[in-house]
């Protein structure tokens, strides 16, 4: 991408005419948008291409389903939707406890298109939200980065955004989750709100709570913008750029947000009752109140001025103090200081290691190493420095935003690891400002000696004999397009702030011909940026290609013999959903939950959405059992089928018997009979001849390693790299029905419970046999008349 | 009179004399051994009883099982105090934050559970007899423990992080008691809170002045700009991870003590120093290319331009190579472009 870059630098100033010039950059900067465009779209297929056009991973699959439900009932079946497929016999209500953002616009896209009689599936439309949002993302990108610095800087920054790695990794084409529309609609809402302060218009005002409902519909992250835009206009008013701009830019987004945010169900009065958006509601009343003393500035002289700033200092400190211990005290009655556990663990990094092993636990909630910079941001890592200085000269009110944005964007990304995706954006803004602005400088200098005596490399030299008119009207033209840029934010400023701004621009015209660096070292400073930016675009391929394109539903392995697929999950649940019955129960690991549901459209027990913890325990503690306890618990679940991952046949890591122990863990947290100590060999976990007795007659070992001699005569597990401990064993209380190929997905049913009295023993025998399931339950339901 | 049960103990037991005998015996002084304890207790500070071998065998090896008391003993160990990585000072002070939040809860008036420590200068045989050989250790000996090695319970390494708050569960997990709130002291106490908030009163006028005329330090955008340089430095050099996790600065070498490791492989973990260095590699570019295009282009000395440009060249080229081999190096990924088969 550095081709364009150094076009789009080079363009201003190879025409004279400046309208000329204009028109053609603006052609120019929409084809380049667009090419922009086309490739976030297009890094983001490696996905459908190595393999092919599926729904990833786990969470993508709810939304999948949810989506399927929404395209077949419409929005308002959608908005009272009961499931009574998972969390068996709890349910869920979906549409009270999703962010419907995501679903609603996949929807919606769906439903244009087959209006339009393009009869895409909802799987394809689905497959592909994420590409097309990450275009739409790299547009927005540009859009803020030129409001901020220019035209320039926001190709570039689109640019570097389209392809940044960290934001690759949640939208590639098939993941399909709620960070995929909820970055462009974060980079949005951060335009629009800038385009406010920049305009103080109403209209972008209303366009800005409008973006910021649709973030809400979207993420839990938007608490983000409602606490970054506080702080960014606290800022304003602490460093004294109060204006008229800044308020129509934040009051309307306050009122008119928080009553959006309200609608969404999921957040409800949360938007009001939590302290996540009491630092909005604080900055609101101290802009009033700012407003208010500019106001009374304005009106009375500087004596009367001063009266009246100590009698209402004096009244509003008591006022404040009251206001300010009220909410304490609001804020200190609820149990948690009103606050959730994961917004704690960020300001207090230390908390979740203390206190929440579960959100400790979580690997996307680590605090990441420096390579995981270096992984997902690249070589962007070194430039945002420079652009961070470049947005300090000179600080305008948009550009301390963006560094506002980064600073806290970066300190939350140190926190978790999973907020890099927050920093991303940020990362490529401002580095998109620092390469445009040093190829701007660069490509400057070299132009200014070009023409003039190539030898000379006196600056000296240089201005005096390059002072053709061309050259000249370069630096008034460059000097013009900034101005122009610039003066848009001051239009409507106060006076001091214009002048403030106009007087180094003044001294700047001067100086701008003494501005050119040497020649040779601006030329290979040149080279190496662009060489930076090679690197850059192959690191994101690389990424893109090798590193965040496999959708872990379907699995590839390469060896000398060549490519090898396993596609057993997609098996598994094709073989519950065509042979067992519609209301069967499938027990299974949280993780296979959402899979389970979406694809085999059967009922499960639990799911990802782990909002009871009790009931994942429980499947836990059944895991951890011996047979016939286990066995009790799923009948009085009514499992019918208990499924298992395994992996030790082709060395799959992330099996059940990995997870093994958060299932002990998990369910002895709930049920005291389980104890870990009691599953480990001093202190370690084993499956071989030294595991405890306990381990090796727990059902999730006896269900992975049931009949696994047979493959190869040893019971050797290629994941634990250790022959299995115990290897001839039979079930009493459960029956193998179905192994996928690669022996990745066990499925086995829960055998009838005996019964003593010989006739109904037959009976019940019958009605669980599966070939003829179907037309026994006819036949029993409504007593046939030919038996 | 604290020793004679010992004997009498010793006597009947030989003589294997049946539990109706010994039960008179054993009622009086079960009370005794209890209000020893509670006297004990009501000695040390934070209610925490300072056991030695000799009180050992006096409550835990010489009474009957069941005892009518579990006791939950923290293993110390003076001269480990200065070891940072065992956190012995800090695990001693949570420990005794349960049992006076214990005893307080109960207003001092329980007598199943009592919480002591032993020092290991003083009580090596004791650290044998329970088979400690590494600290930090708590142990819960429960009133039916009758091998203190094997009967009693240890409290699992992987949950001291969570300190006072996971000694609690555990012993609520163990005993059937309740331990109840934890009285934390607060980190500040009264009057200093009553000082601070004065203080803030009285300078809030005179905060709010200069704000208002625009006069802090608030107005420079040096600070700001060193602040925002600083915090990205702090956070892309990893130093959450680090306070996060308790990493060390550096690693001594477990095959030459003489050596440093400064740098760790694998991805999952990073040391303290290696962090600061990548994280100043990271910052030291930016800065000195906004330094070329910022700064340098208003110096008038055209040979300082060239001079300062080469050498941010040569910096900034030896300082991107340098982090893109230590990431090959750690991470172990190879990062290939993805050229057309015709080139190969």
């Amino acid at each position: 991408m550095a081709a364009p870059e150094t076009s789009t630098a080079a363009v201003p100033t190879l025409y004279t005419n400046n309208t000329l010039r204009n028109a053609f950059g603006g052609v120019l900067s929409f084809f380049i948008l667009l090419l922009i465009g086309v490739m976030a779209f297009s890094i983001r297929l490696f996905s459908v291409i190595k393999y092919e056009s599926v729904i990833h991973e786990f969470d993508p699959y709810f939304n999948y389903r949810v989506t399927q439900f929404l395209a077949k009932n419409g929005i308002y079946e959608f908005w009272n939707w009961f499931d009574d497929r998972t969390w068996y016999p709890l349910g869920r209500v979906i549409g009270g406890t999703v962010y419907p953002g995501l679903t609603l616009t996949a929807g919606t896209i769906w439903w244009l298109l087959n209006s339009l009689n393009i009869p895409l599936s909802v799987e394809t439309v689905c497959v592909f939200t994420a590409p097309i949002f990450s275009a739409f993302a790299s547009w927005a990108t540009f859009l803020l980065t030129k409001e901020v610095k220019g035209t320039g800087a926001g190709l570039t920054a689109a640019a570097l955004l389209a392809m940044v790695p960290s934001y690759i990794s949640r939208s590639v084409a098939g993941s399909y989750d709620n960070e995929a529309v909820a970055i462009f609609a974060l980079i949005f809402t951060f335009y629009l709100y800038i385009k406010t302060l920049n305009t103080g218009s109403l209209f972008y005002a209303t366009l800005n709570s409008i973006a910021y409902f649709y973030m809400v519909c979207s993420w839990g992250g938007y608490t983000f913008i409602i606490n970054l835009i506080p702080m960014h206009v606290l800022l304003c008013i602490v460093t004294g750029r109060f204006s008229s701009r800044l308020y129509i830019a934040y009051a309307p987004l306050v009122v008119l947000g928080t009553l959006l945010a309200a609608l969404v169900p999921v957040v409800g009065f949360n938007a009001v009752m939590t302290s996540e958006h009491f630092a909005s509601f604080l900055v609101f009343i101290i802009l009033h109140v700012v407003a208010f003393v500019y106001y009374i500035k304005g009106i009375l002289s500087p004596k009367m001025f001063k009266v009246a700033v100590t009698l209402v200092v004096s009244v509003g400190l008591a006022v404040c103090c009251a206001v300010i211990a009220v909410l304490i005290a609001l804020v200190a009655s609820s149990p948690t200081k009103g606050w959730s556990g994961r917004s704690l663990s960020l300001l207090d990094p230390t908390y979740a290691s203390k206190y929440i092993p579960i959100i400790a636990s979580v690997s996307e909630h680590q605090p990441p190493t420096w390579p995981s910079y270096f992984m997902d941001i690249n070589v962007l890592a070194f430039l945002v420095p420079a652009g961070i200085i470049a947005c300090f000269s000179p600080l305008s009110d948009s550009s301390s935003f963006v560094v506002l944005y980064i600073a806290t964007s970066v300190y939350f990304s140190g926190v978790m690891v999973r907020l890099m995706l927050v920093f991303a954006p940020a990362a490529c803004i401002t580095s998109g400002i620092a390469l445009s602005q040093s190829f701007d400088v660069f490509t400057r200098s070299i132009k200014f000696q070009l023409p003039g005596i190539s030898s000379s490399m006196e600056v000296d030299a240089v201005e005096t004999s390059s002072a053709t008119a061309e050259a000249q009207n370069d630096a008034v033209k460059t000097e013009k397009s900034e101005e122009t840029s610039k003066n848009r934010p001051s239009k409507k400023s106060k006076k001091k702030e214009k002048e403030k701004e106009e007087k180094p621009s003044t001294k700047a015209k001067a100086e701008k011909r003494l501005l050119a660096l040497p020649l040779d070292s601006s030329v290979i400073f040149l080279l190496l940026l662009i060489l930076l930016g090679a690197f850059y675009v192959v690191h994101c391929v690389w990424a893109a290609a090798e590193a965040y394109s496999a959708p872990s539903i379907v699995l590839t392995s390469r060896s000398h013999d060549g490519l090898h697929v396993f596609d057993d999950f997609r098996e598994a649940y094709g073989w519950l959903r065509h042979n067992t019955d519609v209301d069967d129960k499938v027990a299974s690991w949280w993780d296979y939950g959402y899979q389970t549901t979406a694809m085999a459209n059967r009922t499960v027990i639990v799911d990802n959405n782990t909002w009871n913890n009790t009931h994942i325990a429980t499947v836990g503690t059944a895991m951890s059992s011996p047979e016939k306890a286990a066995w009790e618990i799923f009948h009085s679940l009514d499992v019918k089928y208990v499924l298992v991952v395994f992996g030790g046949l082709v060395g799959y890591p992330s099996d059940d018997i990995n997870k093994f122990l958060w299932m002990v863990r998990i369910g002895g947290g709930v049920f005291p009979h389980i104890k870990e100590p009691d599953y480990l060999r001093d202190g370690q976990y084993r499956i071989d001849s030294q595991a405890t007795p306990t381990m090796l007659n727990c059902l999730m070992y006896k269900l992975s390693y049931y009949r696994f001699v047979e493959t190869d005569g040893k019971g050797f597990d290629r994941v634990r790299q250790t022959e299995i401990g115990k290897k001839y064993f039979k079930l009493t209380h459960f029956e193998e029905v179905f192994t996928t190929h690669h022996w990745m997905v066990r499925i086995y049913k829960l055998k009838p419970p005996k019964n003593r009295i010989r006739g109904k023993t037959k009976k019940s025998k019958s009605k669980t046999s599966s070939a003829s399931s179907r037309g026994k339950r006819s036949g029993t339901g409504k007593k046939n008349p030919w038996q | 009179m604290a020793i004679s049960p010992t004997p009498t103990y010793l006597f009947l037991l030989s003589l294997f004399t049946l539990s109706l005998f010994l039960s008179i015996p054993t009622a009086e002084s079960e009370s005794e051994l209890v209000a020893d304890l509670l006297a004990l207790q009501s000695e040390s500070k934070s209610g925490v009883i300072h056991l030695d071998d000799r009180t050992i065998a006096k409550f835990l090896t010489s009474p009957q099982t069941p005892r009518p008391y579990s006791i939950f003993i923290f293993f110390d160990a003076t001269q480990l105090h200065d070891k940072s990585e065992l956190h012995l000072p800090e695990l001693r002070r949570e420990f005794a934050l349960v049992a006076s939040s214990f005893i307080t809860n109960h207003n001092h008036s329980n007598t199943k559970l009592f919480f002591a420590d032993i020092e290991f200068r003083e009580s090596q045989s004791s650290f044998q007899l329970f088979g400690v050989n590494s600290l930090p250790h708590i142990r819960l000996v429960g009133p039916n423990a009758k091998s203190l090695k094997d009967d009693s319970d240890q409290m699992d390494q992987s949950d001291f992080s969570r300190l006072s708050e996971s000694m609690a569960e555990f012993v609520e997990s163990r005993t059937k008691l309740t331990v109840g709130p934890i009285h934390r002291p607060p980190i500040l106490s009264k009057t200093q809170m009553g000082l601070i908030v004065a203080l803030l009163l009285i300078s809030a006028p005179f905060v709010a002045k200069k704000i208002f005329s625009g006069e802090t330090f608030l107005h420079d955008p040096n600070i700001w700009l060193s602040g925002a340089i600083f915090v990205y430095f702090f956070s892309v050099s990893g130093a959450m991870h680090n306070i996060i996790r308790k990493m060390p600065m550096f690693l001594l070498d477990r095959n030459d003590p003489s050596k440093l490791i400064f740098f760790y492989q694998g991805s999952g973990m990073q040391l303290g120093a290696e962090g600061f260095a990548v994280g100043f590699l990271y910052t030291v570019v930016g800065l000195l290319l906004a330094i070329v295009t910022h700064i340098l282009v208003h110096v008038k000395n055209a040979k300082a331009k060239r001079a300062v440009m080469i050498s941010a060249i040569c910096v900034s080229f030896w300082a991107v190579q340098k982090v893109i081999l230590l990431d090959n190096w750690k991470t172990g990924y190879r990062i290939h472009g993805f050229w057309p088969s015709s080139w190969n």
